[in-house]
């Protein structure tokens, strides 16, 4: 079942981390390669100005002194300048008036240039004479007495300079290719591996249905994805929870459904067995009690499993605690009337709670039902509210046969009744209904006793605060 | 009157359609969802009755697409399901009523009148009557033969709710929800202390008893035997 969708998703997986790699490496070698272009550029154009500025500089020296020393002072300057000069070589060469050299001196190595390319160069502007790659830069001017001097400079050792730097501008950028790509490859892997890991674990709960694995936790760093891994294990954890407590419920309920189901069996399966007619109706009578209590019993565990759970959403709207009380008071009215029992429900200040109306009534009513219940003829029953800043408080005080120490603790648990010859009616789910509510709704309900005295209940939930 | 049920259960469907048949209606029952809505479509019904759960199209399809059709007969959902949200889509769904399973017929019985009297425009009776007692909805005075008898507003709603459903036995489930508007199981003596009140008033200072028990169902209007 996996094998059709698989392909598709480890393709995905490789062209988009591919496509990162690729996209890392081509900004990357964009970066250095423009990066060394423009130094190049500006280097090369510097270099230019450099020998340039140095073969006008000479030119105006030269200049000077022949117009002071005529042309053996110039020789002089040139052959001081060939011995001692620290600076490269230059090419220097003085035409008469009828454009016949006068003197021409050039550094070793370089007679290649094809002097004439020169010319006699009237105008006194720059000529360029050209040996293959190298150029021989040339400056003229025309001096007073109508001779021409010219000024040159080779660029070879510039241009062997700048081949030195493409040279090594190369070999960077095959660097920044390689790191560029490795750098690009790891950077996505670990940028894609928490989705990587999150893809797998996923695939992993789809074959095999189990939610109890992870996604490893990297949340050390805190980025977005990270934050994903988190946030995904986090629902898996409320899922599995969800799970547990649903399995939990549902095993709680067919058990609890076993005792009475098996009364109503046993019943039916003895008056089949021998009975009059008679003693058949009374069974069959028993049978439909029996259903309606299960029935009853069923619906009650489900409404705690369900408060318990969170399965259901409370519908929650504001609740006037008071008002609900009243109608509570009135429902149990009657009942109450019969037993001669006074039911109170003291003066105060309407409280509003946030809270499922039908479910707190239940709560209440459950309460009240107990207090009336456990209360002999002629008791009395007093419900209270207050509250505070934060809390709603509402007291159920009877004055009954109270509840022994040694129950206590017990009552809340389902299907537990300290009357254990069960002869008084009910399910022994009313506290357990009554606890799960009020817990669902945030609450907490707890219980003092005094055998013999009566019982306190006392329940707490928390205030709808105005907006 | 013409009812049409859709319900797959053999022991629900009879159980519905005798107790249909007693109260006066022509019952024709479908057993699943499709040839519920073919019966359906062929229309002339007063009312149809529709389980949620069916082979082969679900209720609540059944009822879109009935809807969609234009067939505007009214529909009782019947449903094993009962948490609030499958009410409200059965309502969406164009159903008319909602009920939950297992209920009880005079429930379901009350709700089909009540269907059909919503959509033939029936007006409400302003009096009943059950042998010689009598109930006056506006003036609200109950009358056993020549006697007046003073009832206090819940035990008039009860009475009202068990000469409505005179003759069947209605349940303590259906008798907390009609005269209190709650809803939650009756985990609670409350009715059995209302009805031995309204029992006090009706009956106990004549010689025929009219409100009887009916072990593990609830109670029931019925002249003595």
């Amino acid at each position: 079942m996996t094998s059709p969708a698989n392909p598709t998703r480890a393709t995905i997986r490789r062209t988009l981390g591919l496509r990162l790699s690729v996209w890392y490496a081509a900004v990357f070698i964009i970066g250095i390669v423009a990066l060394a272009g423009l130094t190049y550029t500006l280097l090369a154009s510097s270099l230019a100005q450099r020998d340039h500025d140095i073969i006008y500089a000479t030119l105006r020296e030269y200049a000077t002194r022949y117009e002071l020393g005529g042309l053996p002072a110039l020789q002089r300057s040139v052959e001081l300048e060939e011995r001692t000069g620290d600076q490269e070589r230059l090419y220097v060469r003085l035409l008469g008036r009828g454009a016949e050299v006068v003197l021409t001196r050039s550094p070793q190595g370089w007679g290649g240039f094809a002097q004439e390319d020169l010319g006699d160069a009237q105008s006194g502007n720059a000529d360029d004479a050209h040996d293959g790659r190298a150029v021989l830069e040339v400056a003229s001017a025309r001096l007073y007495d109508g001779t021409i001097l010219q000024v040159g400079k080779t660029n070879e050792i510039r241009l062997a300079l700048l081949r030195k730097f493409q040279w090594i501008v190369g070999l960077v950028s095959i660097v920044a290719l390689i790191v560029g790509v490795t750098g690009g490859l790891i950077l996505t892997r670990s940028t894609l591996q928490p989705i990587y890991d999150l893809i797998h674990v996923v695939q992993g709960i789809i074959r095999t249905g189990r939610t109890d694995t992870r996604v490893p936790d990297r949340s050390a760093r805190g980025d977005a994805v990270d934050e994903l891994s988190a946030l995904f294990n986090t629902m898996l954890d409320r899922i599995n929870r969800l799970i547990g407590a649903m399995g939990e419920s549902l095993d709680n309920v067919s058990h609890d459904l076993r005792t009475p189901i098996a009364r109503l069996r046993g019943r039916a399966e003895s008056a089949l067995q021998h009975g009059t007619p008679d003693e058949q109706k009374e069974a069959l009578e028993s049978c439909l009690e029996e259903s309606e209590r299960i029935l009853a019993m069923l619906d009650t565990l489900m409404d705690i499993s369900e408060a318990e759970t969170g399965v259901v959403q409370l519908q929650r709207e504001p609740v006037g605690l008071r008002a609900l009380l009243e109608e509570v008071v009135e429902l149990y009215e009657d009942v109450a009337d019969v037993k001669r029992i006074v039911v109170t429900l003291e003066p105060g200040e309407e409280v509003i709670v946030s809270g499922a109306r039908d479910r707190l009534r239940q709560v209440f009513a459950n309460l009240l039902d107990n207090a009336i219940k456990y209360t002999p003829e002629r008791g009395s029953v007093t419900l209270n509210t207050s509250a505070d800043d934060r809390t709603a408080v509402v007291t159920v005080a009877d004055t009954g046969v109270g509840i022994g120490a040694e129950h206590l603790p017990r009552i809340w648990e389902r299907l537990y009744r300290a009357d254990a010859s069960r002869s008084s009616r009910g399910l022994g789910l009313g506290l357990s209904l009554v606890k799960a509510y009020v817990q669902a709704h945030g609450g907490t309900v707890e219980a003092v006793s005094e055998p013999g005295r009566g019982s306190l209940f006392t329940v707490r939930l928390p205030i709808l605060t105005p907006m | 009157m013409r009812v049409l049920l859709v319900e797959d259960d053999q022991t629900i469907a009879e159980f519905v359609e005798k107790g249909l048949r007693e109260a006066g209606f022509a019952v024709e029952v479908a057993a699943d969802g499709r040839a519920g809505l073919e019966q359906a479509l062929t229309g002339g019904h007063d009312a149809a009755i529709v389980d949620v759960m069916l082979p082969h199209l679900d209720g609540l399809s059944l009822i879109d697409a009935l809807r969609a059709k234009g067939v505007r007969t009214p529909v009782l959902i019947l449903s094993a399901r009962r948490s609030v949200d499958d009410r409200v889509r059965g309502l969406q769904a164009g159903g008319d009523d909602y009920l939950t399973k297992p209920f009880d017929f005079a429930e379901l019985l009350a709700r089909v009148q009540a269907l059909i009297r919503r959509a033939t425009g029936t007006p409400e009776p302003t009096r009943l009557a059950f042998a010689d007692l009598s109930l006056d909805l506006l003036t609200r005075k109950v009358q056993r033969g020549s006697r007046a008898i003073d009832l206090r507003p819940r035990e008039f709603a009860l009475l009202e709710y068990l000469m409505r459903n005179a003759g069947r036995v209605v349940s303590k489930t259906s008798i907390l929800s009609h005269v209190w508007g709650y809803n939650f199981d009756p985990n609670t003596n409350v009715v059995d202390v209302l009805v031995s009140r309204l029992r006090d008033r009706i009956d106990k200072p004549f010689p025929a008893k009219l409100l009887h028990t009916v072990r593990g169902v609830g109670y029931v209007l019925r002249t003595p035997s």
